[in-house]
């Protein structure tokens, strides 16, 4: 043990460990440095082809562009709103679930289990699911947006496991104390879940920052739609309609440039969360794997 | 996961339009009696005597909702001009239900098959209404164009019934108001960079034989590049490049390709991928592949790198339109390379002669049947008609109000107001016609005479139309709807032919097959159910002959 590290063998794997993994760093990076260069650069240079690393042109003036689209800022709004509701509901839900879930003197367990799982087999489909929001009068509301997708089975999944990894001793001590079923959840084991719920919080998060297609579904108004559909618009839309080859006369694609600031000033705030969460986010998950 | 939930929910989407299609038994049956004169029809508001080039106004304030495409580059603001002038004009209040333009077929397969679609559904491109026919929730609107004056009209006054009838169903009615153009617009063609040409003291092809002799004679001179490389490859392989080739031999390819080809010499169809004229087209495209005339990436790659290598200088003929000629390579280009021209061929030609190929049916507008039981369902048909197919609806939704956002002269000339943008037209104006005012809307503009359609066109651009225009306007195939169970059979039988036939085609362009393969690639064709196919679609032309022609 004491020689491991030192052995040329050792040695060795960690220089090719370190060579490929930089390749991997840079492989994934360079997209995400070469948007953010196009996003600062002139867009004759983008088109010509000349925009690597680093920006040609340097200039601001396409942010002050995007920056001005009252619509651009409405529906970033829109996406911070429906982000932090639908968390905030989806945690909620999903931590009384899989609390209830890992108690294994619950009666019926295994069938609220598996209602859990089959819809992550089954689902419905689009035009039933669709008629189902609608005739809830869900439509055009924040709540289409927010309850059908409150509960992820995954995250379900790894919540309940590791709320069962949670000794079960502490919870009957607080019993024994006098701390009721809600007590003990409140003061005691969430209290123990931080990097749990950490995770779980970024996964939701993450997933309602980046979701389209069901607000896509059951928007109906551009003033409600998340940012995240007015860059897609951006981006795909005028390539869908060229593929025709027939109404030329209505297609204007949006420069490069423009879409490249877009998708900066959309990916950022949630990049920056990373950072913090990270540490909670790694062990976490890992605590609901090694499950005995 | 959230490719897993779109893709479930794409078959979700197609399996209930199976289903639909199952259910079947769309329309009432029978022809309708004159429904000008029906009066089961509810006119609520409809005007009592509305006819050709009339303003439209309903008798009371109507309002209908429309599925709106809404544009990136223009979204709809409630403010804009256009509807407040339109509702003062008509009477009329339109709701859009808005949907981003870049997955609007999506929202409106969903709205349909939910049942829960608006009333007029515009932005449908001929072809597409096909897949809701079965399902009985969209209006045969030819039972009801009496209803619509002006669409007679034009229809009659341009001579439009034969590209109509390819636009009906089995049934003999149509489920889309297309729109109508005077002439064939033919728009897309090659880019060629003119200075390259004068270098080398080049004539401008007017066949593909001679621009291969161009592509040539560039090639001789900068023997390090591809001459031509090209765009809109993706996601259908040589999208335009393929489409104009196979034109010039008489059979249809890329964008245009469809699996039968009327074949005018044998009176009936023939299947496409294996006609002799499409081996022709592949022949050809070979040879350019095979001197290194032709970048081999143009028929695949991504419109980008096309571009940038077009626009450093790389190579010097590209596919084209009007808009990408001037934003996406005149600019660029000039700045990248001194002294760099770039213009519009003429569409060439090859064995066919001298014609312009392409359609006069525009994407249109489905309705609703649950339109028909609407209390305001006359007034709405007027409505479309005027706003959409008199000349005077056309000209307000694509140059908006005379003396306010243009100007006309006598000779019918429209001049833009000094303070707006148009294409192009104002380039430092302030405001923007279809940003600021909401005209020139793909949703509301398209279609119309050819005055109206080359009123934004610069010089050049009319330069180009003029050639093309006095060419012979290629005949229109004849219609060979399917019956709901022979779409279904069809539909199975398309899919891995049309597969093989793209990857051959490409194949053989490539050289990676030898076209002596070809008689092998015909029966591999064959056990795709090619002959059980065009026998399909020969009896569906001569049933329709005998039904409705």
């Amino acid at each position: 043990m004491v020689t491991l590290d030192r052995s040329p063998g050792y040695r060795v794997f960690r220089w090719i460990n370190a060579l490929v993994l930089t390749g991997v760093v840079i492989v994934t990076l360079y997209p995400f440095a070469n948007i953010i260069s196009r996003s600062f650069s002139e867009e004759q240079y983008i088109v010509t082809g000349q925009v690597n690393l680093l920006p040609r042109g340097f200039n601001l003036s396409t942010y002050k562009v995007v920056i001005s689209d009252p619509m651009f800022w409405t529906n970033y709004r829109n996406t911070v709103i429906y982000t932090v509701v639908a968390t905030a509901i989806a945690m909620f839900l999903t931590t009384c679930y899989a609390y209830v879930l890992s108690k294994k003197h619950l009666k019926g367990r295994t069938v609220l289990i598996w209602i859990a799982v089959f819809t992550m087999i089954f689902s419905g489909g689009l035009i039933p699911q669709y008629v189902l929001v609608n005739s809830l009068g869900l439509t055009n509301t924040l709540w289409a947006i927010v309850l059908p997708n409150a509960i992820s089975v995954f995250n379900l999944l790894v919540m309940k496991a590791f709320f069962e990894n949670l000794p079960g001793d502490l919870e009957e001590a607080a019993a024994i104390d006098g701390l009721n079923t809600y007590g003990i959840l409140w003061r005691i084991v969430l209290p123990l879940s931080k990097a749990v719920i950490a995770t779980m919080v970024l996964f939701y998060s993450v997933s309602f920052w980046n979701s389209w297609f069901t607000a896509f579904l059951y928007l109906h108004e551009q003033e409600l739609f998340p940012v995240t559909i007015y860059l897609r618009n951006l981006i795909a839309g005028a390539t869908t309609s060229e593929s025709y080859g027939l109404a030329a006369g209505d297609v204007t694609q949006a420069a490069s440039n423009i879409q490249s600031v877009a998708i900066m000033l959309t990916v950022l705030p949630i990049l920056a969360v990373y950072p913090f969460v990270q540490r909670y986010f790694v062990s976490g998950v890992m605590l609901g794997a090694v499950k005995g | 996961m959230r490719d897993m939930t779109r893709r479930k929910a794409l078959i979700g989407l197609s399996a209930l339009t199976l289903v639909l299609a199952g259910c079947g038994g769309g329309g009432d049956g029978g022809e309708a009696a004159d429904p000008a004169a029906d009066s089961s029809l509810s006119r609520a508001g409809a005007m009592a005597d509305f006819g050709v080039n009339q303003q439209f106004k309903a008798t009371e304030p109507l309002e209908f909702e429309v599925l709106y495409n809404n544009h990136s580059f223009y979204p709809n603001k409630n403010d804009w001009l256009f509807w407040e002038e339109l509702t003062k004009r008509t009477n009329v209040k339109i709701k859009p239900i808005e949907v981003p333009l870049s997955d609007y077929e999506q929202k409106r397969g969903l709205l349909v098959g939910s049942g829960q679609a608006p009333l007029i559904i515009p932005k449908t491109y001929p072809g597409q209404e096909d897949t809701f026919v079965s399902s009985g929730a969209i209006l045969p609107v030819s039972d009801y164009i009496d209803l619509m004056p002006n669409f007679k009209d034009k229809v009659a006054k341009w001579r439009l019934e034969p590209e109509l009838n390819t636009r009906r169903q089995a049934d003999g009615r149509f489920y889309l108001l297309p729109g109508l153009h005077e002439n064939v617009w033919v728009d897309y063609t090659l880019a060629v960079r003119t200075d390259i040409m004068e270098e080398l003291n080049l004539e401008v092809p007017k066949t593909w034989d001679e621009l291969y002799e161009v592509l040539k004679a560039m090639k001789a001179k900068y023997p390090d590049r591809y001459p031509m490389t090209d765009r809109w490859g993706d996601p259908t392989p040589g999208g335009n490049l393929f489409k104009l080739v196979a034109q010039a031999y008489g059979t249809k390819g890329g964008w245009e390709y469809q699996h039968a080809t009327w074949d005018p010499a044998a009176g009936k169809f023939a299947y496409t991928g294996a006609m002799p004229q499409y081996k022709q087209m592949i022949e050809y495209l070979h040879k350019l592949v095979e001197e290194k005339l032709i970048d081999p990436e143009s028929f695949t790659q991504q419109d980008e790198p096309a571009k940038q290598k077009f626009n450093s200088g790389k190579s010097f003929v590209i596919s084209t339109n009007a808009q990408t000629l001037i934003n996406d390579y005149r600019g660029p280009l000039e700045k990248a390379v001194k002294g760099a021209k770039v213009a519009k061929i003429p569409v060439p030609m090859g064995p066919v002669g001298e014609y312009k190929i392409g359609t006069r049916l525009e994407n249109g507008i489905m309705i609703s049947s649950k339109a028909k039981d609407h209390p305001n369902f006359v007034a709405m048909m007027q409505f479309i008609d005027w706003l959409w197919y008199s000349d005077e609806g056309q000209e307000f939704a694509k140059w908006g109000v005379e003396g306010t956002t243009y100007t006309k002269d006598s000779d019918g000339n429209y001049k833009i107001a000094d303070d707006i943008d148009f294409i192009g037209l104002n380039p430092d104006a302030s405001k923007h016609l279809q940003k600021d005012f909401g005209f020139g809307n793909g949703v509301f503009a398209y279609g119309g005479t050819t005055q109206l359609l080359q009123s934004t066109f610069s010089e050049e651009e009319k330069e180009f139309q003029d050639v093309m225009n006095a060419r012979q306007q290629w005949p229109v195939d004849p219609p060979h709807p399917f019956t709901d169970e022979e779409r279904e059979r069809s539909t199975l039988w398309e899919t891995p032919l049309k597969d093989h036939v793209t990857q051959n085609t490409l194949k053989f362009i490539l050289g990676e097959r030898d076209l002596s393969e070809w008689d092998a690639y015909v029966k591999e064709l064959e056990a795709k159910n090619m002959t059980a196919y065009i026998d399909l679609v020969n009896a569906a032309a001569e049933r329709f002959k005998k039904e409705h022609g």
